[in-house]
Parts: C-alpha cells; structure tokens; sequence
C-alpha cells in the first residue's frame, strides 16, 4: 500500500480488476436475449459499451421510414449526423434521456450501471412517440413522395412516452443482473484458479523445505555413524592392551599370581572381552548405518560356517545348560556369499536363543536349501504359463524354547538399541544391536529373516539367503 | 490499494472485514447492506456453501458522485474466516487500503480472536502491506450473547491498544455503522495524509464520510431488502 504510486498500479488480482460490459456478458447469448426483446416489443434497440463499441444491433422492426430517408441524398447526411449525435450521448449518458431525430421519431438513451459505473448504454428506438405530430418530409427533397412518407411513418411502431422508459428500465435492468451474474461467475472462477495456485506454490514450498531438512538429517546420521565408528575404533585400542595384560599376568608372565589375585585379573579379563564384544558390535552396526559396509562375497562352504557359529556359542549354552542341536544337511552347495558376515548374523540369533533360554532348554539349528515360488506384484497380471521359474533359497531355521517374544514386539526386535524387556531392571543384558546387524547383512545378501514366536514357548529365527552360486 | 485515476476522475478504495470463522463478518455487510440508501450502494455478493459459511468473499460497492465531480468508490470485502480459506484471504486482502477486524466477544472465542489476528498480521506482509501503517479499527462483535467478555474490560483494552475498537451486535444491526465510519474516517485520514486526497479530489472529510453513509430511510431495519443475497 504505502511506497506504491496508486496512479500508476491497478492492482494484479482479478478483484482489483475493472471489467468492460463485453467481458461481463456472453455475446452470443447477450444477443439471443436481446433480439427477443426487440421482437416482443417489435421496437430496435442497440446496446454500446463505454467506448461506444456496438455490442449488440437488436431489430424489432424492419425500419423501413429510416431506409427510404437514407436513400435520399440530403436524407442519408442528416441520418449520419443524428447517429454520431445519438452515440456521443450514449457515451456520455449518466441518466435516461431522450433524443428525436429530424423524421420525427424518437430515441431514449440510458445507460448501464454496475458498482456505480457507467459501462455501457441502451439506445432504444426509433419509434413513434405516440400523440406527438409527425413532421412533414416533403422538404426535405424534391423526390420525396409525401405519401409514401405518411405510409412509412404510420407502419412505424408507436408508444406512450411512459409505457416507453417503463420497457427501457426494465430491459436495463434485465441487463444488469447480467452484467452482475456475468460478474460474480468471472470473480468466482478467477479467484477459485487464484486461491488454488497460491495453494499450490504453498505446498511447493513446503515441500522444499521438508526435502531440505530431510537432507540435512540424512546428513546429521551419516556423521553420527562415522563419529561412533571414530569412538568405537579408538576405544578398542586401549582395550586391547587391558585385555593382553591381564592375559599375560594371568599366564605368570609377571610373576604368580596368588588366588585371590587371579580371581581378580579372570574379573578384569572377562569383563574386558564383555565391553570389547560389545564395541565390536557397535563399529559394526556403525559400518551398516553409515552405509560402508561391503560384502566380501565369495563361494563359501555353508556347513563349515554354520559348525563356526555352532562353536562359538557352545561354551555359552554349556553355562546355561543349554542343549544345542544342528542339524545341517550334507547336500548344501557352496554359495558366493560374505562367510563373516553371515557367520556372525547367525551367532547373534544363536546368542539371543542361548541368552533368553531356561537351564534345560533346547536350540536347534537346521540348514537345508529350498525353493520358493518367486514372489509376483500383484498388479503383474501375467499366466500361470510366463511365471518366473521358483527361486532357491539357503534357509537357516534357529529354534529355541526360550521365553518368546510378545506379539505386539515382533515387528520392533530387528531395529536397532530395541530390547523387548527396556527397562533398567531388566534379567537380560546387551545393546539391542544384535538383530539389527544380523537383519543387516542379511538384507545385504538380498535375503530376509522371518520371526514366529509365542511367549513363553520360544522362537524360531528363518534365514532366507538366496542361493547365487555364480560370483 | 487506493486507485486514482485523474482521467476518468474516479477513487476507489478498499476495505476489508477479517476475523475468526463465525464472527459476524458477513452479518456486518448485510447489516450495511439494509441500513444503507439503495442508490448509496451496489448489488451485495455472497459466495456461500450451502451451510452459509463464506466460500470465497462477499462482496458490496458503496459510491457517490462528489461536488467536485469525481466518483468515489469504496469496495467491501470480507473473508472467508475459516482456517483451510488462508489462500482466498491472502488474496482478498491484497491491495486492502483499512481492515476492521471483526471479533468475537465470547470468552471462549479468544483464542480464535487472536489467531485470526495473527493470521492476518501475516498475511499482510505477504503482500507487502506494512500492519503498522493500515488503517485498522476492532469491532467486538455479538455483545448481545451471553458469556462474553464484560464492557469494562472492553473499554479497558481500547484505552490501552492504538486501534478503535468497536462494539456491535450485527445481527441487530446495532454498532454496524458506527464501526463502518470508524474504518471509513481513518481509511480516509491515512490515504489523505499519503496522497493528498482532499487536494487532489477537491473532496473533503465530511462530504466522504456523510456520502458514503447515506441511511436508508424508506424501510424499517426489522424489514431486510429482498433483493439481496443475504443469507437464509
């Protein structure tokens, strides 16, 4: 508002706008409406716009006085002075006026408003003002036939002057609701466009906005990533050494050590292994969240390292008093897959079968191949005829009779730091990163870990890894 | 904004009524759509659903011809005060020369009250209109329902705020056009300070406000004109 020079702007949205009666109406059916009214009245008007641009030209009858006037020399100048006269008024017209014309007939002119503003101008005539005498046209030309003149001005529609402006207010007054539901439609509809336009650039806005930040906290997670990977490898190092040490003073390397000393040093040992296990864990979830993990695939016996991770929770499950089972069949074939990875997917889910199991309780491992209908979208509507042929599949079952996962958690156990038991007085230790690793690399493998579980019964973990045997 | 045009001698300005969802706005138009002279005033335009909530705007010219010849214009705008409308409000508030902001003086209304004001403070900076430069003045609206805010406390707020404020009950009619002059002489004093109006138009203060408030005298206010599109 302030700043900006109100004589130069006329605003840029479309309530600001001025229309012109042309774009208010549609002329076609503008002129249907007219012409009927001129037939019903049988009396010819014209309708100008405010630049005295003729919108509509509206016969009522077939003016014939006019057209014999015309055709006369001196007639036809004194016409085209009348009608340049007659469409000044029109232009200037503010109220109905009336305008008589050398024949004899009559004109009224008024003119049409909206908001206040003259848009335009109803020229209605000519017609024959009833009880006004007629002039007589003899003079004005020697071929005039005053008969003919008599005849021609007794055919031409006549009316009281009041009856009339009655039917030129009323048919302005026809015109302006035109004019204002011509109005109202142009306001609705170009705001409408307006609105949603203004709408739309909003959500592009926004949009950009939530993909900005969006970008932003993938950014922040990346460094989070490398920032424990940073931690964790520098936490290693040193306890590295607290472990080698004690395993050195344990060894007597340092002189013997009595009992109660060796309990101690055994303390420190284990506890030291307890928090490297877990750093270890960390870097590696750290890798797979930060996206560097890499998969050093290559055709790799299944058997031996399924007997690897068998081993390593054996002393384990021999604590817990755990019976452990394998039951891997003898006809696998070598896979090209990461052997590390996978080795250590299984130990986890073997870690947490062990780990939430009761003394007496039962793992069972079972390896075998097996084929899989390949899975179809379901939009893919193709014959039974052009299905893809099965897919095979290493599918590593884990068993366990432990304590179960609760339904409502199944779908949380593989995301990362969850533990199903979260609270500070929890039975069962760990970091909850188990799963999510082993979930990891075995999504990296192009496979997937189903889970069944009932509560209080036990688990059973299924690897699916499809079998690529081709490197 | 204000448009001048010297050539055709005309001077149009705008107002607009904004305010919560519910607030009366349209009922002020309609209000001054009945109390005012028919040849003060053009057609009123409600865009309505048809739960008669305000869809796009509503819309009434009120004009006179000056001594000086010019035609003076004053268009009427009110917003749709439902939250999801803030795009047609932004629009309709483009180019506003005065804003009364119509509140609702139920005690539970405050809140609505005072997001709507804050909606409205921002969308004028979206179009570039300083809020503390236009001309606004606050009706509190609705006074004849009970659990309102309490006439002193209104009394106490205007001598405290920089805007006139208002009290009305539209639906009656009773405040509508003392609201209306309100906005018109402030609107009139902040362009003439800016533009030079009287100057220019030859158009004085009084002859602007007395114009531009020609009552209607032929019909009683309980008897509503037919011929508007006022609501049901």
């Amino acid at each position: 508002m302030t700043g900006l020079d109100p004589l130069a702007s006329n605003g840029s949205s479309v309530l600001q706008r001025r229309f012109s009666l042309g774009e208010l109406v549609d002329a076609s059916s503008f002129r249907e409406v007219c012409s009927s009214y001129a037939e019903l009245f049988r009396i010819s008007f014209k309708v100008f716009d405010s630049d005295g641009q003729l919108l509509v030209d509206a016969k009522g009858n077939r003016g014939d006085l006019c057209a014999y006037v015309r055709q006369l020399p001196k007639g036809r100048s004194s016409c085209t002075k009348e009608v340049t006269t007659i469409r000044e008024k029109a232009m200037a017209a503010d109220k109905l006026s009336y305008f008589d014309c050398f024949t004899g007939l009559r004109y009224i002119i008024a003119p049409i408003k909206h908001e206040g503003d003259a848009l335009g101008s109803v020229v209605y005539g000519p017609y024959r003002p009833q009880g006004v005498k007629m002039p007589d046209l003899a003079k004005l030309d020697a071929k005039v036939n005053p008969e003919t003149i008599k005849r021609l001005q007794a055919r031409t529609p006549a009316a009281a002057e009041e009856v009339a402006k009655r039917v030129v207010d009323h048919l302005v007054q026809v015109i302006e609701v035109i004019l204002y539901t011509g109005y109202k439609q142009i306001l609705t509809s170009r705001l409408h466009f307006e609105a949603v336009t203004s709408s739309y650039e909003e959500l592009q806005r926004k949009n950009k906005q939530l993909r900005d930040s969006f970008e932003r906290l993938k950014e922040l997670d990346k460094l989070k990533s490398s920032f424990l990977a940073t931690v964790s490898h520098e936490l290693r190092t040193p306890l590295t050494s607290v472990i080698g040490y004690s395993e050195m003073l344990m060894e007597g390397l340092a002189g013997k050590l009595n009992e109660e000393q060796m309990e101690y040093v055994k303390t420190i040992m284990e506890k030291g292994e307890n928090l490297l296990s877990l750093i270890a864990s960390i870097l590696d979830f750290s890798k797979v969240e930060s996206g560097n993990l890499r998969l050093a695939r290559k055709l790799t016996d299944v058997k031996s390292v399924v007997n690897e991770a068998m081993s390593t929770v054996i002393p384990i499950a021999q604590k817990g008093q755990i019976n452990l089972i394998s039951e891997v069949s003898s006809d696998l074939p070598q896979i090209n897959m990461d052997g590390e990875k996978i080795r250590q997917a299984i130990i986890n889910i073997l870690g947490n079968a062990v780990k939430f199991n009761k003394p007496g309780g039962q793992v069972k491992l079972k390896a075998n191949t097996i084929k899989v209908p390949k899975k179809i979208q379901k939009d893919d509507l193709i014959p039974a005829a052009f299905a893809p042929p099965d897919e095979s599949f290493l599918q590593i079952c884990i068993t366990d009779t432990g304590i179960g996962i609760p339904e409502d958690k199944l779908s949380k156990v593989f995301d990362s730091f969850y533990q199903v038991d979260g609270s500070s007085t929890r039975e069962y230790g760990g970091t909850g990163l188990g799963l999510a690793i082993s979930n990891s690399y075995i999504t990296a493998h192009g496979g997937h870990i189903e889970l069944e579980s009932e509560r209080g019964k036990g688990s059973s973990f299924t690897i699916y890894i499809p079998m690529e045997t081709v490197p | 904004m204000v448009q001048i045009n010297m050539q055709q001698r005309e001077l149009t300005l705008k107002i607009v009524f904004y305010g919560p969802a519910l607030s009366g706005k349209t009922t002020n138009l309609q209000a001054i759509h009945r109390l005012m002279s028919e040849d003060a005033r053009g057609r009123l335009m409600v865009l309505d659903t048809s739960d008669d909530r305000t869809l796009f705007f509503d819309l009434m010219p009120v004009f006179f011809k000056s001594e000086s010849g010019f035609t003076v214009k004053v268009k009427l705008f009110t917003v749709p005060g439902q939250v999801m409308h803030d795009s047609t409000r932004r629009i309709v508030l483009q180019g506003a020369d005065g804003i009364a902001f119509i509140a609702d003086s139920q005690i539970e209304m405050t809140s609505a009250n005072n997001d709507s004001w804050r909606n409205m403070m921002n969308n004028l900076k979206i179009n570039g209109i300083d809020p503390a430069s236009i001309p606004i003045v606050i009706q509190f609206n609705k006074r004849d329902l009970p659990g309102t805010r309490p006439d002193n406390e209104i009394d106490e707020v205007a001598r405290k705020g920089k805007e006139p404020i208002f009290k009305a009950s539209a639906i009656s009619g009773k405040g509508v056009m003392e609201t209306f002059e309100g906005i018109l002489r402030l609107t009139w004093r902040t362009m003439d300070d800016l533009y030079d109006l009287e100057e220019k138009l030859q158009v004085k203060e009084e002859e602007f406000i007395n114009n531009l408030l020609r009552k209607n005298t032929a019909r009683p206010i309980s008897n509503p004109r037919l011929d508007t599109e006022g609501r049901r």
